[in-house]
């Protein structure tokens, strides 16, 4: 058992690493800059997509929203012309509930993993995410339909089967630490750490990796890829840095995670927000949020735009 | 300069409130309605009955009756006089109950009932410490004077502490001095002792009187009072037995009169005589609570849970723990970091535990786990949506609570019996998410999230279910609101979890 003088002496050497804690980052950081009535924007993929194609920032393209039971039968004509679609509910989280389509022929489903699925299975999905049960709290959700996004050969050894995905965390507009997210077996094709995804944290100036981990333990090589990691470096890196600084206009959240894949023709894409990102981003990078967000507080300048603090990041940060 | 009232501070502020109010009410509740931090408390009440008759002489009555001090050796709960047609007064300077009446002629019957429980804090101790005055001994002639030397004389070969003790040890021998015998009447009675007694001291000059009052005692009924000595030595009264010499007041002696004033005085009566009548009760101590503070004219008391009926307490005892429990939760997810199947689902389970018992609970809840799982698990194929399957659980979750019940009683299987005690919606629920959790992160992640529910539950249940804890949360409520800002003053602890020590382990630095 920990005793009370382990318990401080420990948390004397993590507030020294300047780590962020999970009641210090809800009371200090999230109660303080996230207003509640902004959490909507976030929470529904919907919505942000909406309001991201508004100033244009890009996103996966919308093929179609199911909104009611009765409106599963029209999926077929939603999808007619389209061969691979992804299908998620607006309101998911960690992942939950989608499904990615790689193939569609002959009334014929593939999915990511190769599994056939057909007609029957698909709406089946669809009626699970229209009665809730992937979305938060299980309220009754929508299912959206979007396009597949095709990971640009710059990861293509980074990761096993799923998307990488860029998470940058903004805090009062600037962009404060970024990981990249990589999918492995266990993590079976999902992009969540502690379902034992590869978290490798980023340079802000340069995109660069400069720390790899998996299961909190650092990491040299990718576990199934066996790609080195320290070598991954984030193409377009300012592309990806200035959608997250725009999501800070775009929602008006003071502290946000901006997903960010990268598509082989497309560029940079924004796939969701969220207005709690977790603390695992730490771990991948090595050091703790905590300085990251003081020397923004302190010495970062107000009043800037969008493009002016990318720029302020990639020459000062 | 930091802002000076931070929220904290605030809470800070507002918690020594609480604290102060919480010892204050406590000490109240210990002091005034004798609560106590023991479960089950009981106290002996003693019912004292003093039935006074006599034969009126056609003149008006007055009956003044000596009675009990209100904090001596026993406490008062309650007296009163019953007595029809009379006027009747206290006359509480000089401790007397007057009854008057206009003249009357029948015989009378008048009674005073008053009720009492131990105050062991004061048994034996004697307040009235002035010194009083010797009487003049007077001897009837000189052969007097010499036997009452002769008396000291072989009281002092007595074996004794005090010159009391000994004069009471050789009057009470069993095979009696020649010059005892003599110095005694043939037909002597408790109160020619006591006389006797009291002379005796006098010729040392020592102050001594005579103390009448009730023994305590189950079936004692219509008995005349007792009668004990009390000698004044060093600088206060001590109090004798006058047939063995034991000093010290008895634990079940009530004081009624001392000294020179009378137990009972009749005016416009003759054949006047009292006689006393005891009974014990065991009352709880929440209802005798009740009677002091209604004797000590206290209104506060109509207003607490404790003067509720009966089920409405039972109730709110239940109700009284949650706080506690609430904050078990609070700590443990935000001080220690441990995540559970909903939030309060592990409080719930355990309140349930304390109802069935701890290991027929937790066995019977774990078949009624797994059973939902495996219904579940085949609900799973049927493909069902969110709500009626949500809603199947639930009624599987009834009908099995249903058949063990059944079960348990018919084989007298105790454990089985105990299943209509949990709560079917967090149950239903605890088999729909580790279903959920299973299909989606896999056995191992449901089996933990299953076991550290159960361990924060077992946790839980270790401290609600102590009987002196329930007790105490239910008769010192007021400490709820301590425990209330406490949870308001977590609600702003930024420190870091427990868990997370370990988890940001390979980040420590050291300085």
């Amino acid at each position: 058992m920990l005793s009370l003088f382990e318990f401080f002496s420990r948390s004397k050497k993590l507030r020294a690493a300047g780590v962020l804690g999970m009641n210090a980052r809800n009371y200090n950081v999230i109660s303080k800059n996230n207003r509640r009535n902004l959490y909507p924007l976030v929470d529904d993929k919907v919505k942000t997509k909406t309001l991201a194609n508004s100033i244009d920032i890009n996103t996966p393209k919308m093929i179609g929203v199911i909104e009611h039971q009765y409106e599963v039968g029209d999926f077929m004509k939603i999808v007619a012309n389209h061969a691979e679609f992804v299908v998620k509910p607006a309101h998911g989280s960690q992942g939950k509930g989608v499904l990615v389509i790689k193939n569609y022929a002959d009334n014929v489903f593939t999915t990511a993993s190769g599994k056939k699925l057909g007609f029957k299975e698909v709406y089946q999905h669809i009626s699970n995410i229209l009665s809730g049960l992937y979305s938060l709290g299980g309220q009754y959700d929508v299912a959206l339909i979007e396009e597949l996004v095709h990971f640009s050969d710059a990861f293509q050894n980074f990761s096993y089967q799923g998307i990488p995905d860029v998470r940058v965390i903004v805090y009062k507009g600037y962009p404060a630490m970024a990981m990249m997210r990589l999918a492995t077996k266990e993590s079976e094709g999902r992009a969540n750490l502690h379902q034992g995804a590869v978290g490798v944290g980023l340079d802000m100036r340069t995109g660069r990796a400069i720390n790899a981990v998996s299961h909190n333990m650092p990491i040299g090589i990718h576990p199934d890829t066996n790609a080195d990691l320290m070598t991954l470096q984030v193409p377009f890196w300012r592309e990806h840095l200035l959608i997250g600084a725009q999501a800070y206009e775009m929602t008006g959240l003071g502290y946000l995670g901006a997903d960010i894949v990268l598509d082989k023709n497309r560029g940079p894409m924004m796939l969701e927000l969220n207005a709690r990102p977790g603390l695992a981003i730490q771990i991948a990078n090595g050091k703790g949020l905590r300085n990251s967000l003081k020397k923004i507080d302190k010495r970062y300048p107000r009043g800037l735009s969008a493009q002016e603090r990318v720029d302020y990041v990639l020459n000062n940060g | 300069m930091k802002q000076f009232f931070t929220i904290r501070h605030i809470l800070c502020l507002f918690l020594l409130a609480a604290v102060i109010f919480a010892g204050v009410a406590t000490y109240y509740k210990i002091e005034y309605w004798g609560f106590s931090f023991k479960p089950h408390e009981r106290t002996d009440v003693w019912t004292v009955d003093a039935h006074i008759s006599f034969e009126p002489t056609g003149e008006p009555i007055e009956v003044s009756l000596s009675t009990p001090r209100i904090g001596d050796e026993y406490k008062i709960l309650s007296e009163d006089a019953v007595a029809a047609g009379y006027e009747v007064e206290k006359d509480d300077k000089n401790h007397r109950m007057i009854m008057k009446s206009k003249a009357l002629k029948e015989k009378q019957d008048v009674y005073y009932r008053i009720m009492l429980y131990d105050n062991e804090d004061t048994i034996g101790k004697v307040r009235d410490h002035k010194k009083p005055k010797v009487q003049e001994i007077t001897y009837v002639d000189e052969q007097e004077k010499v036997m009452v030397k002769e008396l000291w004389k072989l009281a002092d070969k007595v074996e004794g502490s005090s010159s009391a003790e000994k004069i009471i040890k050789l009057l009470n021998q069993e095979v009696p001095e020649p010059e005892v015998d003599s110095f005694l009447p043939v037909h002597k009675n408790q109160k020619i002792m006591a006389e006797k007694i009291i002379y005796l001291l006098a010729a040392k000059k020592i102050p001594a009187r005579i103390v009448r009052g009730v023994k305590l005692g189950e079936k004692r009924r219509a008995v005349p009072a007792d009668l004990m000595l009390e000698v004044y030595e060093g600088s206060k009264w001590m109090i004798y037995n006058i047939n063995t010499g034991t000093v010290g007041l008895p634990k079940d002696f009530v004081v009624f009169q001392r000294g020179g004033v009378s137990l009972l005085d009749v005016a416009g009566g003759t054949h006047s005589q009292v006689r006393f009548s005891v009974i014990k009760s065991v009352v709880s101590s929440f209802k005798m609570a009740g009677r002091r503070a209604k004797y000590e004219n206290s209104h506060l008391f109509d207003y607490t849970i404790y003067n509720l009926p009966m089920h409405e307490q039972n109730t709110l005892k239940w109700l009284m723990i949650f706080p506690l429990g609430i904050l078990l939760v609070v700590l443990m997810r935000n001080v220690i970091g441990i995540s559970t199947m909903g939030t309060f689902t592990p409080m719930l389970v355990a309140m349930s535990l304390v109802k069935t018992g701890f290991f027929p609970g937790l066995i019977c809840f774990g078949l009624i786990i797994l059973l939902g799982l495996l219904i579940r698990t085949w609900l799973t194929k049927l493909n069902l949506l969110l709500v009626p399957r949500i809603s199947a659980v639930v009624i599987f979750v009834i009908l099995i609570m249903q058949i063990l019940t059944i079960i348990g009683y018919q084989f007298d299987f105790k454990i089985a019996a105990s299943a209509v005690f949990f709560p079917i919606i967090i149950t239903a629920w605890i088999i729909e998410r580790a279903c959920i959790t299973w299909e989606e992160e896999g056995a191992k992640n449901a089996t933990k999230q299953i076991i550290t529910t159960s361990i924060v539950a077992v946790v839980t249940y270790m401290v609600i279910s102590s009987d002196y804890i329930r007790h105490i949360m239910f008769a010192f409520n007021e400490w709820n609101f301590v425990i209330l800002i406490i949870v308001m003053l977590l609600g702003t602890y930024t420190g870091y979890r427990l868990t997370e020590l370990k988890r940001f382990a390979p980040l420590m630095k050291d300085k």
